[in-house]
C-alpha cells in the first residue's frame, strides 16, 4: 500500500472537485453516437423502443466524473441549435437518461418526428466538440 | 456447453455434496460463465506453470469471490468456471471483483503471461443436478462469455434490466447479438470497467482514500471553526487567545452532536458546558422556512393540455402548510453545516438552492424534521398543484394568458432571456401568498413518476407505488418556457442532480 500516491490522488480529487465547471471536455476522437433503432425514415405504428448506441466511450450515471464517459440525452423534435456552453436543457423535448439507460420506450403522437442523441458529461454539459448522433426522422402512424 | 468442457471437476462447494436436493430441480438463476482467453497458447507456453497458476486463481480468487457474493460454484473446467447466484446484482458484482483482481495480478507480469478471463452473465431458468447445471440460460451465458473481450464482463439484457438502476457503473449497449446455436438474438451489454474502477477496485484503497478525505475534511472544518468564532469574537470583544481556545470545545461538541437542535433541546449540564464556547449560529435553533398554512379542499387536478396531465380528476387535500418560497441557499447550508446534506450550496443566501437531486431533497427534509422536531417533508404532487393553483382553475393562476412579470421563465418576461433567479420571491405571489410556484426553480415532490393520472390516489397522498426510478418535478424553471409554468404541468427526472432543480418543503399540521 503506497500512501504517497494516494495522498496525491486525494489532493488531485479535491482540486478537481474544487474546479468550478466541468464543461468543454473532449470526447474520445473515434467516439460514435448512433441509433441502434429506429432507423432513419422508419414508419412506426404506435409506441416503440428507441435504442442508443455508443462506441469507444462509456455510459455512466450523471454526476460521475469518469474519463471518457457520459450519459445519453434524447432530443425529440428539437430544432434550435445546442449551446455547448450550457447544460443540455431538461424538458419534454430533451429527455435525460441520467441512470445510464441505453434505451427508452417512446409513445409519440402520430406524425413526423425528429430524434437526435447528445452525449452529456457528468454535469450534463455537451462535450467539446459536441458528440451528437445523426438526426433521424421517423413517422408515427 | 459440452463442446467446451475439457476436464470437469464437480463443484467443490461443500453445500453441493451435502444437500444436493435442497434446490428445486428447475429454478431461475443468474448464471456467471467465465473462461480464460488464449488458454491453449498459455498452456503451450508453460503447461505446468499455467495449470498451477490457474488452480491458484480459482482457489484464492474465484471461489472466495463467489461465496462472498452469495453464489454457488457449480463447476470448474480446465480453463473456466460456472457459478449461479440468486441475485443478478451479486452475480455482476462478483464478476467485476474477479476482473479487477485479475487486472491487479496481471499488472506485474509481462503481457504474454497474462491470464485474462472473459465473463458472461445471463439470467435464465436452469436445471440443477449434482455438479452441473443445464438449460438454455446456461448456454446463453456461455455464448455471451464467448463473445466477451478478455478482461471484460458482458451481461445479457435480462441481467441489465435487473441491475441498471442498482449497480453504479457504466453499461455499453452492444445491441442484439446472434450467438451460436441460439435462435433468437441476445441483447448484450458490456459492463464498463472504468466507471467502477474507483468504486470497487480494492476496498482497502477505497477505505484509505475515504479516511484521508475525512481527515482533510476534518482539518478544513476545524479551520473554518477556528476562523468563524474568532472573527465573531473579534467583532464584539477583540482578544487574541480566543482564536486558539475556541476551536477545540466546538470541534468536540460538533463531533458528539451532529444535530445541533437536539443538543440544545436535551442538553445535559456537561454538554451545555461543552457547548458554551460555541458560536450562536451553531447552537441557536434552526432558522425554519417561512410556511403558509393552507386550508384543505377539493380541486380539479390535471388538465387536457398534455397527455401526462390526464385524466383531470377531483382530488381532496387535507389542511397542510407549505413553504412560502423555495428553499434558499442559506436554509440549505444549515443542513450542509450540520453535515446532514451532501453539499454546500454556492451563491447568495436568499437565492433558491439548485442542483438538488431527489435524494438530496429528502436528506434536507429529514434533517429539517429532526432538527426542529416537526414533521417537515416534501409536498405530495397533489398538494403542490393545489397550492400552485391558489384556488383557481385557469391555465395559470392569474388567468389563461401568460403575463410579463408573473413568473421567471424563458420568453415569459419582457427581458429576452430569463436568468437564474438571484433570490426567492422576486415575482408576484399567488392567491395563497406563495411565491415561485411556477418558473424560477423546478421543485421535487414526494411522488414517483407515472406517465399519467390513470390509477392515481384522490386523497392528496403521494403516489409512490410502482417503479420509482424517476420522481415528479414541478414548477418548471427559468430555462423552460411558459407551458412549464402552468400549475398542472408535470415532469419527471431520475434521481440525479441538475442545475435547475430545487425544492420546497411541506409540513403536516
Amino acid at each position: 500500500m503506497k500512501v504517497a500516491p494516494l495522498i496525491a490522488l486525494v489532493a488531485a480529487l479535491a482540486f478537481v472537485s474544487g474546479a468550478a465547471q466541468a464543461q468543454g471536455k473532449a470526447a474520445a476522437k473515434d467516439a460514435l453516437l448512433y441509433f441502434v433503432s429506429p432507423t432513419n425514415g422508419a414508419i412506426i405504428k404506435g409506441g416503440f423502443w428507441c435504442r442508443f448506441g455508443l462506441r469507444h466511450m462509456g455510459v455512466t450515471h450523471a454526476g460521475d466524473d469518469f474519463p471518457n464517459s457520459g450519459h445519453h440525452h434524447l432530443l425529440i423534435d428539437v430544432d434550435e441549435p445546442l449551446d455547448p456552453n450550457e447544460p443540455i436543457p431538461a424538458d419534454k423535448n430533451h429527455v435525460h437518461f441520467v441512470a445510464g439507460q441505453t434505451e427508452t420506450y417512446l409513445d409519440l403522437p402520430p406524425g413526423r418526428h425528429t430524434l437526435q442523441l447528445v452525449l452529456g458529461d457528468g454535469r450534463h454539459y455537451p462535450f467539446n466538440p459536441p458528440l451528437v448522433s445523426a438526426k433521424i426522422t421517423i413517422t408515427v402512424k | 456447453m459440452p463442446d467446451k468442457i475439457r476436464d470437469i471437476n464437480s463443484g467443490r462447494n461443500e453445500k453441493t455434496n451435502e444437500q444436493p436436493r435442497t434446490f428445486a430441480p428447475r429454478r431461475l438463476a443468474a448464471i456467471v460463465a467465465g473462461d480464460i482467453a488464449s488458454y491453449s497458447r498459455l498452456m503451450e507456453f508453460d503447461e505446468e506453470g499455467t495449470h498451477s497458476r490457474v488452480r491458484r486463481i480459482q482457489r484464492d480468487l474465484i471461489e472466495p469471490s463467489i461465496t462472498e457474493h452469495y453464489g454457488r460454484l457449480v463447476k470448474t473446467t480446465g480453463d473456466g468456471f460456472i457459478a449461479i447466484f440468486d441475485s443478478p446484482l451479486e452475480a455482476v458484482r462478483c464478476a467485476i471483483v474477479i476482473q479487477q483482481n485479475m487486472t491487479g495480478r496481471n499488472a506485474v507480469l509481462s503481457k504474454n503471461l497474462w491470464i485474462e478471463y472473459r465473463i458472461g452473465v445471463n439470467l435464465g431458468d436452469v436445471i440443477i443436478e449434482e455438479g452441473d447445471i443445464y438449460g438454455d440460460g446456461v448456454n446463453v451465458a456461455s455464448r455471451i462469455e464467448g463473445i466477451a473481450e478478455p478482461g471484460q464482463v458482458f451481461i445479457s439484457g435480462g441481467i441489465y434490466e435487473q441491475i441498471k438502476n442498482k449497480l453504479v457503473c457504466g453499461y455499453e449497449s452492444l445491441g442484439d447479438k446472434k450467438v451460436k446455436n441460439i435462435t433468437d438474438p441476445v441483447r448484450v451489454y458490456k459492463v464498463l470497467p472504468d466507471p467502477t474502477a474507483y468504486k470497487s477496485r480494492r476496498r482497502r484503497d477505497t477505505v484509505l482514500i475515504l479516511l484521508i478525505s475525512l481527515a482533510w475534511l476534518g482539518i478544513a472544518a476545524a479551520a473554518v471553526w477556528a476562523w468563524f468564532p474568532g472573527l465573531q469574537r473579534l467583532a464584539s470583544a477583540p482578544s487574541g487567545p480566543l482564536l486558539q481556545s475556541a476551536p477545540s470545545p466546538q470541534a468536540d461538541a460538533n463531533a458528539k452532536q451532529p444535530e445541533p437542535a437536539k443538543a440544545s433541546g436535551a442538553a445535559t449540564p456537561e454538554k451545555q458546558a461543552a457547548l458554551q464556547g460555541a458560536p450562536p449560529a451553531h447552537t441557536a435553533a434552526v432558522r425554519e422556512p417561512i410556511m403558509n398554512t393552507l386550508p384543505g379542499g377539493t380541486f380539479s387536478m390535471g388538465s387536457n393540455e398534455d397527455a401526462s396531465e390526464k385524466p383531470v380528476r377531483r382530488v381532496t387535500v387535507k389542511p397542510f402548510a407549505i413553504g412560502r418560497y423555495p428553499i434558499s441557499v442559506g436554509e440549505w447550508n444549515q443542513c450542509a453545516t450540520a453535515k446532514a446534506c451532501a453539499f454546500t450550496a454556492k451563491g447568495r443566501d436568499d437565492a433558491p438552492v439548485t442542483n438538488v437531486s431527489w435524494s438530496d431533497a429528502k436528506q434536507f427534509v429529514t434533517w429539517l424534521a429532526g432538527a426542529t422536531k416537526k414533521p417537515y417533508r416534501l409536498p405530495t404532487e397533489a398538494e403542490w398543484e393545489y397550492a400552485a393553483r391558489g384556488g383557481t382553475q385557469t391555465r395559470y393562476w392569474w388567468g389563461d394568458e401568460i403575463q410579463s412579470g408573473m413568473a421567471n421563465c424563458k420568453n415569459c418576461t419582457d427581458v429576452v432571456s430569463a436568468e437564474q433567479p438571484i433570490r426567492v420571491g422576486n415575482f408576484q405571489a399567488n392567491p395563497f401568498g406563495l411565491y415561485d410556484m411556477g418558473g424560477g426553480v423546478d421543485q421535487w415532490v414526494e411522488d414517483c413518476w407515472h406517465k399519467n393520472y390513470q390509477g392515481a390516489p384522490s386523497d392528496g397522498s403521494a403516489w409512490v407505488e410502482g417503479d420509482c426510478g424517476s420522481h415528479v418535478i414541478r414548477s418548471g424553471s427559468w430555462k423552460n418556457d411558459a407551458r412549464y409554468v402552468r400549475p398542472s404541468n408535470r415532469d419527471a427526472y431520475d434521481n440525479a442532480r441538475y442545475p435547475t432543480h430545487g425544492l420546497r418543503v411541506a409540513l403536516s399540521p
